[in-house]
């Protein structure tokens, strides 16, 4: 046999050689391709049991975009970086989606996941260092909460508890004008609400007033310190990020609230595992002031199983979250 | 040009075979190697793009073609298509034993003297249909996991593909479709009912010829790597259209026919008791499968998938009673039933085996019709999955971000029955034929039609309840 | 036999096929006006929906909130073109007439883990007529294959051939 004739033989196996080669050769290209890419950075959304965010640290420069393919391993995630604007990204299942990123400051930004994928979705967070570019200079600011020395983790029971739900309709049309000192936005976020109605029951002002009246002063109080569109915005938040455990109607009974109370380690007063706290029961709720409120979402439960929201949420976003909580003790029911 | 042979039986009754190798096109695109041998390598092409997805691309499965090209496409195509139509067709192009074969034989077109390999006779105690039963009943119980899973599947495939290797190069021929593939025996027994066959076209010519190299093999061909003889070959069930055969016969006494339906069923033969119990076992596990998959317990779902849990001991056990013992066993019990009604004394063995064949119909029919439910639910995966095979956000046919779309309503529901319907009456007239046989009458075939129904019944609920 | 006499079978079985199919207005299931309003919420979990099968009359207005517990689910129910989508905490409803009588299958439109192909439930409008007609067409086929179809053999003892 020459070199020129092949036989029908040597044909075949050329063909099984590509086939066999060509093959797993392109796939393993490819795949190794995408893998070592210098210009876009592949994102692995898993749920947070089976590693979360892969890889969950990033390093960007400023001014400079920085390349994002995200695709989620197993069930819907979403994603968005915390404390900006910008829209976030669904992330269906095996598709790869792209984004691109720019920074203008340095530092540290938190992106996490915005679809619910269970029972740890809050906990699937990363983080993308920005450097180069020169630092703002930003005031230290500490949390309210700590400025007014208020223990976020020490219980606050209410010292008074409305018999009726209180409402700010009523309060308004009782046409009283506030005493000094509970007249301001600063006013009302450093009160709880239980010391604010002992107070206002102490005045001059409300002498002629029952109890009942002066606890839809107290709803009146929050109402008039805070807008409708912060109320919304709360709302919405509340529903996104809130609702799946303390529950649609504030009761901390939403539909991960079992998972959460089974996973928490640590215990508060008495054997049973903190539950997603319930906004609904006034004896509690009256105890906290807003910066309380405020601070608990800020930091977080140390533990618990409540999220730490300081990374993702704007100072503003965090304040009308806080705000919108009281409408599970004096919003209007429809 | 083809003629429709019309040879008579014994008996003198009619049997119309269309012979196909009479025309000369299709029996010179046969005997040459290169137009099967490119068929194997496009499925071995898809067997490499498959196992190396399944390995490397995503791991959720509606996205990776090891999950969606496997269990959807090629599994739907080969229940409702390939083998109640072609038989055994698959079987001839199927890449899992290839590589093992071209080792063993040391060429992929026509002999080159010896390949790799002992050639060892497959041992005598492992022939017959049980291995192969006890494969397909337990790659069943670990299926829920594999069918859902990318990885799983490719493991599974690489593995099969591993094993077929080491037994080519063990055992002669092959042996691991023969005696080991546990797809193998679900589509031998099922090929009984498709119209295609090869045979020989008369037997007189075979026994005057004293080489038989359809058998012993020749410079044109290997002798039939199944381990059949053609001459006596009588039915489609160990037959893996491979065309050696047509190769090597130099009488050119084999040929490829079109033949009616069914025709391996025969009411006057007694098949043998392990075909007979892997009929029943795959008609029960037809009925489990559609009941734990496309049933209302999401429980007994969540159970089968659980693979080692104790749950999953639960239903593996319950899986194995109805498939093995209780399905079975009210086979048995209705075939015994109708005994006193025959003229003669009839064993209940061999009442179950007389009977056995004729749920092949039906069988068929359950595993066609769940194959058809779940694909039209699940066929719009197909195009996204081809256009971005690893998961790296490719578009390569512009439909990755294509919507699942399920394809249903009351067409697909109707169609699913009239699938069941038609292999229940098919069934339930080889059910007479077989009474008749046996002097039993209809008095006979009635408990065995009262089986067929409740079967019957069972999948109906499941399908449009 | 006489031609007529060998094809009444097959003529009366045909018939009976016919009739069978065609009862699609029982009186019971055409009910089409004075449906009541029903509400049912629908727990979505990996990989069930609770309550798995509704069942409702014609004529009924159907109210179904979809409540997710565990990751994102969607509910789809072929027939009547229902197409929701729900997170946990933020659950999804959708309004409609079932006026569609029979069995539809809800189904599971967003992937939600590897048993996401399996996670299905059923919605019953009216009886599940569909079923009783196919096992009624069941016993028919049973009679089709067994005494229509099945020929005697011309001479006894022989062979039997496919007719």
């Amino acid at each position: 046999m020459g070199l020129r004739r092949l036989s029908s033989e040597h044909l075949a196996r050329i063909a099984l050689a590509l086939v066999a080669l060509v093959v797993p050769l392109a796939v393993s290209v490819a795949w190794w391709g995408a893998n070592r890419s210098t210009l876009a950075v592949t994102i692995h959304g898993r749920v947070s049991e089976a590693g979360g965010w892969l890889p969950d640290t990033l390093a960007a420069s400023v001014g400079s975009p920085l390349q994002l393919r995200l695709v989620s391993d197993d069930v819907v995630h979403g994603f968005a970086v915390g404390r900006s604007d910008a829209d976030p990204l669904d992330l269906p299942p095996g598709q790869v989606v792209e984004t691109t990123l720019t920074f203008d400051q340095p530092g540290t930004y938190t992106f996490y996941c915005t679809r619910w994928c269970g029972p740890n979705h809050w906990r699937m967070r990363g983080v993308i260092v920005v450097s180069g570019g020169s630092p703002a200079v930003a005031e230290v600011v500490d949390p309210l909460y700590e400025s007014l020395g208020i223990d976020i983790d020490a219980l606050h029971p209410a010292s008074a508890i409305p018999r009726v739900r209180p409402s700010a309709e009523r309060g308004e049309s009782l046409g009283v004008e506030f005493p000094e000192g509970f007249r301001s936005r600063s006013d009302f976020i450093a009160r709880p609400p239980a010391e604010t109605w002992q107070s206002l029951r102490l005045d001059s002002s409300t002498r002629g007033l029952s109890d009942s009246q002066v606890w839809d002063l107290v709803a009146y109080q929050w109402r008039s310190t805070t807008t409708d569109g912060a109320l919304q915005e709360g709302q919405s938040l509340f529903a996104q990020n809130c609702a799946a455990c303390h529950g649609e109607s504030g009761g901390g009974d939403g539909a991960i609230a079992d998972a959460i109370s089974a996973a928490a380690p640590t215990h508060l007063a008495g054997n049973e595992p903190p539950s997603p706290a319930d906004f609904t029961d006034p004896s509690t709720m009256l105890g906290a002031s807003s910066a309380l409120l405020q601070g608990k979402i800020l930091r977080g439960g140390m533990g618990t199983g409540m999220p730490y929201w300081g990374p993702i949420l704007t100072d503003a976003q965090l304040w009308s979250l806080a705000d919108y909580l009281w409408t599970f003790q004096f919003g209007e029911t429809s | 040009m083809a003629e429709a042979r019309k040879p008579r039986s014994a008996s003198g009754s009619l049997m119309t075979h269309v012979d196909l190798t009479r025309l000369p096109f299709v029996r010179s695109m046969l005997v040459a190697r290169g137009p099967q041998l490119a068929v194997q390598l496009a499925a071995v092409a898809g067997l490499l793009l498959v196992i190396a997805s399944g390995l490397l691309g995503t791991p959720v499965g509606s996205r990776n073609p090891a999950t969606v090209l496997v269990w959807i496409a090629w599994w739907a195509a080969l229940m409702i298509v390939a083998v109640p139509f072609f038989g055994r067709l698959w079987c001839g192009v199927c890449p899992l034993p290839l590589p093992g074969e071209w080792l063993q034989r040391g060429a992929l077109l026509r002999p080159r003297g010896r390949g790799r390999g002992l050639g060892l006779p497959w041992p005598r105690r492992l022939r017959g249909l049980w291995v192969q039963n006890a494969a397909f009943v337990i790659v069943a119980l670990f299926s829920l996991p594999v069918l859902t899973q990318p990885r799983l599947t490719a493991l599974l495939l690489a593995g099969l593909v591993l094993v077929a290797i080491a037994v080519s190069l063990v055992f002669e021929r092959r042996s691991f479709c023969r005696y080991l593939c546990p797809v193998g025996g679900f589509i031998g027994l099922y090929a009984q009912a498709a119209p295609l066959e090869v045979r020989v076209r008369d037997p007189r010519v075979c026994a005057d010829h004293t080489t038989k190299t359809c058998y012993t093999g020749s410079a044109d061909g290997y002798g039939c790597p199944w381990q059949v003889f053609p001459a006596t070959l009588t039915s489609n069930v160990s037959c893996g259209v491979c065309l050696e055969c047509l190769r090597t016969c130099p009488l050119d006494n084999v040929a490829i026919r079109l033949r009616p339906m069914g025709a391996d069923l025969r009411p006057s033969a007694p098949v043998r008791i392990d075909e007979a119990f892997k009929s029943l076992v795959l008609i029960g596990s037809a009925l489990v499968y559609a009941i734990v998959l496309l049933g209302p317990s999401s429980a007994l779902r969540a159970a089968a998938a659980a693979v080692g849990s104790p749950s999953w001991l639960v239903y593996a056990a319950g899986f194995l009673l109805v498939t093995v013992v209780l399905v079975p066993g009210l086979f048995l019990a209705a075939t015994s039933l109708g005994r006193s009604a025959a003229r003669r004394r009839l064993s209940a063995n061999e009442g179950l085996r007389r009977f056995a064949p004729a749920l092949v119909p039906l069988g068929l029919a359950a595993w066609a019709a769940f194959s058809l439910g779940f694909v039209l639910t699940n066929v719009s995966y197909i195009l996204p999955v081809l256009s971005d095979p690893i998961g790296l956000g490719w578009d390569l046919l512009g439909t990755t971000s294509m919507p699942w779309t399920p394809v249903g309503g009351t067409l697909a529901s109707w169609a699913l029955v009239a699938i069941v319907l038609a292999g229940l009456a098919w069934s339930s007239r080889h059910i007479r034929a077989v009474a008749e046989n046996l002097t039993g009458g209809v008095r006979m075939a009635m408990p065995v039609w009262g089986f067929s129904f409740l079967v019957t019944a069972g999948l109906l609920w499941v399908f449009v309840a | 036999m006489t031609r007529f006499n060998r094809l009444l079978p097959y003529v009366a079985l045909t018939a009976l096929a016919v009739v069978v199919v065609a009862l699609v207005g029982l009186p019971s299931s055409s009910a089409r006006s004075g449906g009541v309003a029903r509400n049912v919420r629908v727990e979505a979990s990996a990989y069930a929906f609770t309550p798995a099968t509704i069942e409702v009359d014609p004529g009924d207005r159907v109210t179904i909130e979809l409540a997710s517990t565990d990751v994102v689910h969607g509910l789809h129910i072929e027939g009547y073109d229902v197409n929701l989508t729900a997170d946990p905490g933020q659950p999804a409803t959708v309004s409609f007439v079932a006026d569609r009588p029979g069995t539809y299958r809800i189904r599971c439109s967003v992937p939600c883990g590897p048993l996401h192909p399996f996670m299905s439930g059923r919605l019953r409008v009216g009886p599940p007529s569909t079923f009783w007609r196919a096992m009624a067409l069941a016993l028919i086929a049973i009679a089709a294959g067994g005494m229509a179809l099945w020929r005697k053999p011309a001479s006894p003892g022989a062979r039997l051939a496919p007719s």
